[in-house]
């Protein structure tokens, strides 16, 4: 009976394909458009030398400590600016059509001697400023030092000529903090809750009062339960094979980095595939009302906590774990999101299995309240 | 008016999955302006940038105090407890760029000449890291100059010459550019994603109506009612104009009673223009997917592909400036791309000479032969299905 009802039930689903398209077909797409969009995002932090344009007057040409200075900041695959030295009127213009962040003009006549010029407060301009503080700061200092010490000239010349690096960089784990692999996190996750649209379909195929087939299923001399966890098997097999292919799709084809776990992330992605076919059939137990209010509150409610679990925007998910953290524990897409970012990101697996234990409590939940509502219904009329 | 009438039915019906696309744009543009307003920049005098950094401290002594309270001028010190998990997190999602922590016994060490490290934990290569590291590297290098050329200087006296010499600050003058008043970040949000929520709009609303009066046999009932083929037409593509310039309208208040401050200049007339260009390409955009596809279910799924196809890769949701360039290039064979982009150009407007509004119209001009091309292709297999038929 097992084998002549769960193939028959794979035709039956692998035939509607709208339901395909929706639970493979658009996370794979939506992959795509993810990878396309988002893949060039760090570049956005990351830190780029600065145009920076200095005048090139009598002051500066003089001043060869800050000339030396500067041009040794110039130089080199981590220099902080690409320098270009040109006549006060070029470095004007470079400035009016945005070539350059800034421009600095050395003075001595004035107090303090260099200035810089820009056109907005920004990062750049503020780490050019920095830069010219620093300066005129560290010449304060050996001003003052020679004052009291006029014999030590030399000597700081030479300390100054070893400047030292005071910052020793410690990762707190091994994993980068790259937030790129975060939105494909939250991406499975919800994939995995698109899977309601099988447990949706199951419940609609076998409760009498919704469907004439279910009515006709009803009739078989085969018991309910059976025929439910026979054809529910089927919808399983069929999501599992879906999300393995989006798995593989990001792991293969767009390289998506999953940590070192990657056993763990098909782990969690089966989990995952269960509760989201037990929260459809769920959803479609307990609200009996039309085929298109129940889709639409399975996709609201997905969206909705895919949305909290940082799908739209990744402070999301942090601004509720500080704020109420209860939401993020009873959110069962934050859940499977939460676990993929604690095997990307720490090295420990106690979080994890907190994760898995709550998800595995929704599980629970859901299939047992599913068991309940639809056991032993019996009907008048129909 | 029977047609025109059926047609507004129709929508009258899907209007509450349109709505849906509606409400998202309020929300999404409440929730953007909420963010936005906490950074407006104030664009003069010069403000420096700050970062978001976790200072955390494991001894305290004047020479650390007086460490934080230089970095206090270019950061913004977050407090985070001292956990390694919470730590991560804020690292991770950018509560913070940077977590320097102070380990203990480094005042005494440092003091006394030795070799010693503070420990930072960052986000690789990240620009505003440069700026901490400068200052903190200025800072201990200045004391490093004092302790070793004046002996026996102590704590406090180190402490108070570095902050001295700190007190110096090179000026920074601004070069003000040529006359732009209006802050046109929110306008050019707004109107960007347009290109997300009107294009739903109207691809809905048009296929819905188009489903309905290509069935087979309604057509061929239609087709022999007394009222010429003609009349029908203009009637049906009065309804799509109406639906088109209705959709188009609400969004354009939308957007303009969001950003009521800043929407009167001239910008905001080019960036109605624009809209306006856009809407109706989306508009036949709609009627070529309308008379491909084959049922609601189909019309659904490729609507949601292209409109968050386009909108991902052109710029709508990422701007522009982050994207690859091969991205914008395949982008840019959606009218999308050059609708965001006009947008980008008309937000930095300041002076409206003939030569930068002529880059805004030529990125029109692609929009509207994009939406020339959607309608030739659109009427060429609507004319090819029913002949199959």
């Amino acid at each position: 009976m097992f084998v002549h009802i769960f193939k028959y039930r794979l035709k039956c689903l692998l035939r509607d394909r709208a339901n395909i398209f929706w639970t493979m077909m658009f996370p794979v797409i939506l992959a795509t458009f993810f990878y396309m969009a988002l893949s060039n995002l760090g570049s956005s932090e990351a830190f780029k030398p600065i145009n920076l344009a200095v005048v090139d007057n009598e002051h500066f040409r003089q001043d060869l400590q800050f000339k030396n200075v500067l041009e040794q900041v110039s130089s080199g695959d981590d220099r902080l600016f690409n320098l270009f030295i040109v006549p006060e009127e070029r470095a004007k213009e470079m400035l009016e059509d945005n070539s350059v962040e800034g421009y600095i003009k050395a003075d001595t006549s004035i107090d303090p001697p260099i200035a810089l010029f820009v056109k907005k407060s920004g990062l750049n301009q503020s780490i050019v400023k920095s830069f010219i503080d620093d300066y005129l700061q560290t010449q304060s200092a050996v001003k003052a030092i020679l004052s009291e010490n006029p014999g030590k000239y030399a000597e700081i010349l030479r300390d100054l000529s070893e400047r030292k690096n005071y910052l020793k960089q410690v990762s707190g784990t091994k994993a980068n903090p790259d937030n790129l692999p975060f939105f494909f996190y939250t991406l499975i996750a919800m994939s995995c809750f698109y899977g309601g649209f099988f447990g949706n379909r199951e419940i609609t195929d076998i409760q009498a009062d919704i469907s004439p087939l279910a009515a006709r299923i009803n009739a078989a001399p085969v018991h309910k339960m059976k025929t439910f966890l026979y054809s529910a098997s089927a919808a399983l097999l069929i999501h599992l094979a879906e999300l393995f292919v989006l798995l593989i799709y990001l792991l293969l084809v767009l390289k998506v980095d999953f940590g070192p776990k990657t056993g763990y992330v098909f782990l969690t992605t089966m989990s995952g595939s269960v509760a989201g076919l037990s929260f459809g059939a769920f959803v479609s137990a307990v609200v009996k009302k039309s085929e298109g209010i129940k889709i639409g509150i399975l996709v609201g409610t997905t969206m909705f906590c895919s949305f909290l679990s940082g799908m739209m925007n990744q402070n999301m998910k942090y601004i509720i774990s500080q704020n109420v953290p209860v939401l993020s524990w009873i959110n069962p897409v934050n859940l499977l999101t939460d676990a993929f970012y604690c095997l990307y990101y720490y090295d420990t697996y106690r979080r994890y299995y907190l994760n898995m234990a709550a998800l595995l409590f929704f599980i629970v939940l859901f299939c047992s309240c599913t068991f309940i509502l639809i056991r032993r219904r019996r009907y008048a009329s129909l | 008016m029977q047609v025109f009438k059926l047609c507004m039915k129709i929508a009258r019906k899907n209007m509450p999955l349109m709505m849906i696309y509606l409400v998202v744009f309020l929300v999404v543009s409440l929730v953007m302006t909420s963010s936005l307003a906490g950074e407006q920049k104030v664009e003069e005098p010069f403000t420096r940038v700050k970062s978001k950094m976790a200072f955390i401290n494991e001894e305290n002594s004047p020479l650390v105090e007086g460490l934080r309270e230089e970095l206090s001028k270019i950061a913004e010190f977050v407090e985070l407890p001292d956990e390694t998990e919470a730590l991560q997190d804020a690292l991770f999602f950018r509560k913070v760029t940077y977590i320097l922590r102070v380990p203990e016994g480094f005042t005494g060490k440092f003091m006394s000449g030795e070799d010693v490290q503070l420990e930072k934990t960052i986000i690789p290569d990240s620009a505003g890291n440069v700026y901490i590291d400068l200052s903190i590297d200025k800072y201990l290098n200045a004391a490093r100059l004092y302790i070793k050329n004046i002996g026996g200087i102590t704590q406090e006296s180190l402490v108070s010459r570095l902050q001295e010499d700190f007190s110096l600050s090179a000026p920074v003058k601004m070069q003000a550019p040529a006359g732009r008043q209006k802050d046109q970040s929110y306008a050019r949000f707004f109107f960007n994603y347009m290109a997300y929520s009107l294009l739903s709009i109207l691809i809905l609303g048009i296929t819905a109506i188009m489903l309905v009066f290509n069935d087979k046999g309604l057509r061929m009932r239609n087709a022999c009612s007394p009222v010429n083929a003609t009349s029908i037409n203009v009637q049906f593509m009065l309804a799509g104009a109406v639906l088109t310039v209705a959709a188009w309208m609400i969004m354009v208040m939308c957007c303009l009673f969001f950003n009521l401050e800043n929407a009167l200049s001239i910008n905001t007339v080019y960036f109605i223009l624009n809209s306006f260009v856009f809407a109706l390409c989306g508009s036949s955009l709609s009627f070529l997917i309308g008379n491909l596809a084959k049922s609601q279910d189909v019309a659904s799924a490729v609507c949601n592909v292209v409109t968050l196809g386009f909108s991902f890769i052109s710029g709508v949701f990422v701007p522009q400036e982050y994207l690859a360039e091969l991205v914008l290039k395949i982008a840019s064979f959606t009218p999308s791309y050059w609708f965001v982009r006009a947008n980008n150009k008309i937000g930095e407007m300041t002076k409206f000479d003939l030569s930068s509004l002529m880059e805004v119209f030529s990125d029109m001009l692609v929009q509207v032969a994009f939406a020339v091309a959607f309608l030739g292709i659109a009427l060429v297999a609507g004319k090819k299905r029913r002949y199959l038929e």
